[in-house]
């Protein structure tokens, strides 16, 4: 019986997302990196899982974040923590840097890109090694970007003029997740597969650190809304 | 006597608990031509007595870049160094094509080790007859490491193999000390001098027969030209390490 479905010739090329998870924004700040995503995960227009982690760590200074289906997401969670473990296994204490991890997905993407297959994800790799901070985006095609700040999904169409106005790459922490605040405020206005949960991480010279999930403030009680709610229906 | 009866393959053992085909591998080593290496904080150099087949011939190299952080010299069969050398290259490609940075020196020297290693538990295989001195620089700092036909590996400050060796190792231990701390020229002269212990009386160090790499934290692979190593070679006479216990 051949299980293997590459050889049997059944495996099936992931043509479109079934669990598809979020923007993720990621923004360089004086000191380290900082990301933030919300924590939903939709069944296509659904909100089906409200309370997933999107952001992981992979090793003692970098994480990793991305958008697009979940399951490839938690995959490549897998294989980047496969390289962390070698470590152990040559037991020389070497540790591979947030860039080789970048690197290592690209390669990754690329090859599966090449066989029709990819890994349906938008990747963000964040890290803070010998005093420099890192930040790349690995995109479904297995292109490799490092920037100052990236944004995946949505957030590329309706925040980055939230980020040019606020945000500059010696701001503070704070200062920078007042802007991915206030950048997934504007997410849940406007994109139908967002969510007003979101989880912020940040990378810095102390390692990396995953806050809980916290709710954005968001206003609805306008009076629009509220009279709306007594508009006489128009009849004939 | 009885060395023979238990000397036939690597898959048996003596009673006293050799595999002799791995020391006969080992003395293929010590038949080779010198080869040392020694380390600073800031650099590791290579040198090496090339070997002349006869007058017609060319010199045998010794030394190989492996990749711009890495280096090794060999002492032993020239053919099986290849073997290896070409194993070690093309893991560093891959590694870098992978991760964009370079291969860490100790876990490349553990994976020759292993397929030495595996060379020595068969019976159908022979173990190679070579042993590397690897130098390389990685985060973890500077590195040198010796490679054995037997798969076992080991790092070191200064070492020294092949025919010979014995003297130029003599020469280390009264000097070792001074290494750590030592510009690149007193390093490159020092190797010298120990090369220089190791030679036949009537043999001489030229330019031809000598061969010296270089690595630095900044500094990729290199081999000394011509002129460089008549310079150096010009100075060993004058070179006395002992001042350079007065300048610290």
């Amino acid at each position: 019986m051949i299980f293997n479905s590459e050889i049997s010739g059944q495996q099936q090329h992931t043509t479109s997302p079934v669990v598809t998870g979020g923007s993720v924004i990621a923004l360089v700040y004086n000191g380290g990196v900082i990301v933030g995503s919300d924590t939903l995960c939709s069944y296509g227009s659904m909100a089906a899982f409200k309370n997933v982690q999107k952001i992981v760590q992979i090793s003692q200074n970098t994480i990793y974040a991305s958008s697009g289906e979940y399951s490839d997401f938690q995959q490549v969670v897998k294989e980047l923590a496969k390289i962390d473990r070698s470590a152990l296994q040559y037991d020389d204490g070497v540790h591979p840097s947030p860039k080789d991890y970048g690197n290592f997905l690209a390669r990754l993407s690329y090859k599966k890109r090449c066989k029709i297959n990819p890994l349906y994800l938008q990747n963000v790799i964040a890290g803070f090694h010998n005093k420099e901070r890192y930040l790349a985006l690995v995109d479904i095609y297995g292109t490799y970007l490092e920037s100052n700040f990236i944004t995946t999904g949505f957030a590329s169409y309706f925040c980055k003029a939230i980020i040019s106005n606020y945000w500059n790459e010696n701001c503070t922490l704070e200062q920078a997740k007042q802007v991915i605040r206030e950048c997934f405020k504007v997410l849940f206005c406007r994109d139908c597969r967002a969510h007003d949960v979101i989880q912020l991480a940040y990378v810095d010279e102390q390692g990396t650190h995953i806050e809980e999930p916290e709710r954005v403030e968001t206003k609805w009680d306008f009076n629009g809304f509220k009279s709306r709610a007594n508009e006489k229906l128009h009849t004939q | 006597m009885l060395k023979h009866l238990y000397d036939t393959d690597c898959v048996t053992w003596s009673p006293q608990g050799k595999l002799f085909q791995v020391e006969y591998a080992m003395e293929a080593v010590k038949q080779g031509s010198i080869c040392l290496g020694l380390k600073s904080n800031e650099n590791v150099v290579l040198c090496s007595l090339k070997r002349q087949p006869s007058e017609l011939a060319g010199y045998q190299e010794k030394q190989f870049k492996i990749d711009d952080h890495m280096a090794i010299a060999i002492a032993g069969l020239t053919a099986d160094a290849r073997v290896l050398c070409k194993y070690m290259r093309t893991e560093c490609l891959e590694y870098k094509y992978t991760y964009e940075s370079h291969h860490p020196v100790g876990r490349l020297v553990y994976k020759v080790a292993e397929k030495s290693q595996h060379k020595t538990q068969s019976g159908a295989k022979r173990p190679y007859g070579v042993g590397l001195l690897v130098a390389g620089i990685d985060p973890n700092g500077v590195h040198l490491f010796e490679t054995c036909p037997s798969g076992n590996y080991y790092e070191y400050k200064c070492q020294a193999i092949g025919s010979r060796s014995q003297a130029a190792r003599t020469y280390f231990e009264s000097w070792f000390h001074l290494f750590e701390k030592s510009t690149l020229e007193q390093l490159i002269l020092h190797g010298l001098s120990a090369i220089k212990k190791a030679i036949m009386e009537d043999e001489e160090l030229n330019e031809k027969n000598v061969e010296v790499g270089i690595l630095g934290k900044n500094q990729k692979f290199t081999h000394l030209n011509a002129q460089e190593l008549r310079d150096y070679i010009a100075k060993l006479d004058a070179f006395n390490p002992n001042s350079q216990i007065q300048q610290e």
